[in-house]
């Protein structure tokens, strides 16, 4: 019985639960959400790809041309290439509603503008 | 004639017969649902009509449009007929409850103990439909509902024969009556009520005592096997239940549709009703489970000698 | 007449969240015997560790448990600081704590929550669950992300604590001291917990030892023994702490002694920030690791991590072997469960924290004979050799 009184406090009190598609909490400053890739930046290295725990980053062509393909349903949002990145091309930004119902639309495909 | 043969017809369909009744059911059961998450902090039903009020209706669809499937080793006849019984049961007991006025639609002298009758009834399908159904959850269920019921009936009856006693019938609306001109048995009988509300949440298999459902012990008990159509009947049986449980407290100690005369009596009956319901609920979201044979332990040791206690009164004392 | 049934309970059942089979034997509604089959999801871990690098390890290792994952990576990085040699700066070994009792925090919310959802008190799961939101949210603001945090790198840590995150997670825990506070006063009033948590499971401290208990299951039993205090670990031999013991060896017990475990928790956390050192959070560390032979042990949240690592000199590990706190308290919690009742098996298993998914070996089970058996890694090597050949 002694759980009574605060029984009677939440009735009174707003639920705490979020209604999801309707209000949603803004992001915090840090998550790990979807990629950006900066062309300018990158010189190629391919750190990211060697150190992707799952594999999820594949680098295409070598140095100054290389151009990036993320598939985001390997990804785990480790952040390890953001924090292995030495010229920080590759940023996680604070984008987390990724689903998706095509595993297609799942692959980011980072070119180059041709110059 | 043939009028009053038409408007008693229009009564068991339609109010305060079936449809009524089963509207009410499902309303009730949103109440607790509303309740119990408001009490936990939570929204509840929310989308399905407003504030989610069709949420219990609508869910009862969903189930009606399921596959239904029967154990390959059931008893078939019986494992089909048991939502049945365990939905006519419940109704039919609430037909000698007085609703719209102090008279029920059926009333004679010794229908509380038909009531009683029913109950008792209700848990002995349900023991039949947990046996039918041959999962070793649902067996293991059913018995531990009939060894509740061994437990919760006997001092459940005792102190519902309080009122009868001091009333001096064992009509359901004759008791009504009584306590239209004298006090509401609340307050004389204070004990016995507290006694029938506990053993209604045994009865209703609510916590503390839903220990024939128990989900982390036993699935879902006696209900394991059952799906589809049979699962939204015996959801359905379980609703009018809570509405029997919580007209039997209203008639029997809160003076049914008795009241004060700026409003119909069908109106209090509700505002009755909704009272002991939320007192069920409340109860419903304090506790811990118990295990068999502590409820078994509490309810010989403690619940039956009080409502024997409270026959001893209502004897010495004249009101 | 006593007939002994058995009683099947998992791999598939309600009260475990996990794929785990006990296989019980009851006389009417008492147990008698109990064995416990393990297996089921065992994910070969310990192996694919030997594919990856030292890095991508790191990541591998926080997804051995969701809850602990912070307890597991400190394990794994302090094993690889070990061999590599390198010393962790002073802020990062605080920051390394903080995250370990923000962790620890969650973790006993959690389960308290599991607890009362076993014994059917809905209500208090609500609530603990709806608080646990408190701490998720303080950990993501500190690191990005609810659950796999990602915080540990070998040498250092990942982020840093600014005074203004330092402010919100003192605002945090101070509601969390004092809801773990409130909980603990139901846990001891309320008369139908009370009913269902004292005298159940009973682990004497005999036994508790004896049989190798770790974490709050052994501290409920009146041993005091925790990592933190006797082989101190990241900055836990700088701050000033209690280890909560209780001598009422059963589930009463063991709910008080978590429960206490917060409130110590949010005292470190407290603590640590305000005598955060200065200075860098994280060294350079080389992708080499020399060959070393490393145990490392820590205090997670249901009990002691021990991790194994053998370095042959490449930046793959050659060997690294996990033994989680679950599998250490596996031959108590069958202790704990003959003798007690059917209807409290549910509250026995939960009351030790049990998660089986990290604790899973690989078990050969003969289903003719109901045989069972075990490798060692050289035979399986062996085995795997052959099997590949033959492809």
């Amino acid at each position: 019985m002694s759980m009574e009184k605060e029984l009677i406090r939440h009735l009174l009190k707003k639920p705490v639960t979020l209604r999801y598609p309707f209000e949603k909490l803004p992001p915090v400053k840090g998550l790990r959400g979807k990629h950006v890739w900066d062309s300018e930046r990158c010189v190629g290295c391919g750190l990211c790809a060697r150190d992707c725990p799952s594999s999820a980053i594949e680098m295409i062509g070598k140095g100054l041309t290389a151009e990036l393909k993320i598939y985001l349903g390997r990804c785990l949002f480790c952040g390890q290439c953001e924090e292995g990145c030495p010229r920080d091309a590759i940023r996680l930004t604070q984008l987390y509603e990724l689903a998706e119902s095509d595993r297609k639309n799942l692959i980011l495909e980072f070119k180059r503008e041709s110059t | 004639m043939v009028q009053e043969a038409i408007i008693s017809l229009l009564q068991i369909v339609i109010f305060p017969g079936f449809l009524f009744l089963i509207l009410a059911a499902f309303f009730y059961e949103w109440v607790d649902r509303k309740f119990v998450a408001r009490l936990q902090n939570r929204y509840g039903p929310l989308h399905t009509g407003p504030r989610g009020l069709l949420q219990p209706f609508a869910d009862f669809l969903k189930l009606l449009s399921k596959e239904d499937i029967i154990p390959y080793a059931a008893d078939k006849l019986l494992f089909s007929a048991v939502p049945i019984f365990l939905l006519s049961l419940p109704l039919t007991a609430l037909f000698c409850i007085p609703i719209i006025n102090s008279t029920a639609l059926i009333s004679f002298e010794g229908d509380l103990i038909l009531v009683i009758f029913i109950t008792t009834i209700i848990v002995i399908s349900v023991f039949i439909g947990a046996w039918s159904s041959t999962n070793r959850f649902s067996t293991v269920g059913g018995m531990r509902a009939c060894l509740q019921m061994l437990g919760y009936e006997i001092p459940m009856t005792i102190a519902m024969a309080g009122p009868a006693i001091v009333a001096k019938t064992l009509s359901i609306s004759k008791i009504v009556q009584w306590q239209t001109t004298g006090l509401w048995f609340i307050l004389t009988q204070p004990l016995g009520f507290i006694i029938v509300t506990i053993c209604f949440l045994a009865e209703l298999q609510k916590i503390p005592f839903d220990i024939p459902k128990a989900e982390t012990e036993v699935v879902a008990g006696w209900l394991t096997e059952f799906s589809g159509k049979k699962l939204a009947l015996l959801r359905l049986a379980e609703d009018l239940e809570l509405v029997l449980a919580g007209s039997i407290m209203a008639s029997l100690y809160l003076g049914g549709p008795a009241g004060f005369s700026f409003m119909p009596p069908f109106v209090w009956f509700i505002i009755k009703l909704t009272v002991c319901i939320l007192i069920l609920s409340n109860l419903r979201a304090l506790f811990a489970r118990f295990r068999i044979d502590q409820l078994m332990r509490g309810v010989w040791k403690y619940l039956t000698p009080l409502a024997l206690l409270q026959i001893i009164l209502v004897e010495l004392i004249p009101w | 007449m006593s007939s002994i049934i058995k009683i099947p309970f998992g791999p598939q059942h309600p009260a475990l969240k996990e794929p785990e089979n006990f296989m019980f034997k009851v006389d009417g509604e008492y147990v008698v015997d109990v064995t416990p089959r393990i297996g089921y999801a065992h994910r070969g871990i310990e192996k694919a560790l030997e594919d990856r690098t030292y890095i991508q390890d790191l990541y591998l290792i926080e997804r051995i448990c969701g809850i602990c994952s912070h307890a597991h990576t400190t394990c794994y990085t302090q094993a690889v600081e070990e061999a590599l040699k390198v010393d962790v700066p002073p802020r990062a070994k605080y920051i390394r704590t903080i995250v370990t009792e923000l962790e620890r925090i969650h973790n006993h919310y959690f389960w308290l929550g599991i607890v009362a959802h076993e014994i059917g008190f809905e209500t208090l799961f609500m609530y603990t669950w709806r608080d646990r939101e408190i701490v998720m949210d303080l950990l993501e603001l500190l690191s990005g992300n609810r659950v796999q945090y990602a915080m540990n790198m070998i040498g250092g840590v990942r982020r840093d604590i600014t005074p203004e995150i330092s402010s919100k997670i003192m605002k945090g825990v101070k509601v969390l001291g004092e809801r773990m506070k409130y909980y603990k006063k139901i846990c001891s009033d309320d008369k139908t917990i009370l009913a269902r948590s004292v005298n159940v499971g009973i682990l004497k401290t005999k036994d508790a030892i004896s049989l190798c208990a770790v974490g709050p299951t052994l501290r409920a039993s009146n041993v005091k023994r925790d990592v933190r205090a006797d082989d101190p670990y990241a900055a836990y031999d700088e701050i000033p702490f209690h280890v909560v013991t209780y001598d009422g060896c059963d589930v009463a017990s063991r709910i008080a002694t978590r429960c206490d475990e917060v409130i110590e928790s949010v005292e470190i956390i407290r603590y640590a920030l305000e005598h955060l050192p200065t200075g860098s959070i994280e060294v350079i560390v080389s992708r080499v690791v020399p060959p070393a032979e490393i145990i490392s042990r820590v205090e997670a949240p249901r009990g002691e991590n021990l991790h194994y690592l053998r370095s042959n000199g490449t930046d793959k590990p050659s060997r690294y072997k996990v033994r989680s706190p679950t599998l250490a308290n596996l031959t108590a919690l069958c202790k704990m469960l003959i003798g007690g009742y059917i209807a409290d098996i549910p509250i026995v298993i939960a009351g030790i924290d049990p998660c089986f998914c990290c604790m899973d070996r690989l078990t050969f089970v003969d289903i003719n004979n109901d045989e069972t058996w075990g490798w060692e890694g050289e035979k399986l090597r062996r085995y795997g050799i052959k099997w590949y050949k033959k492809q």
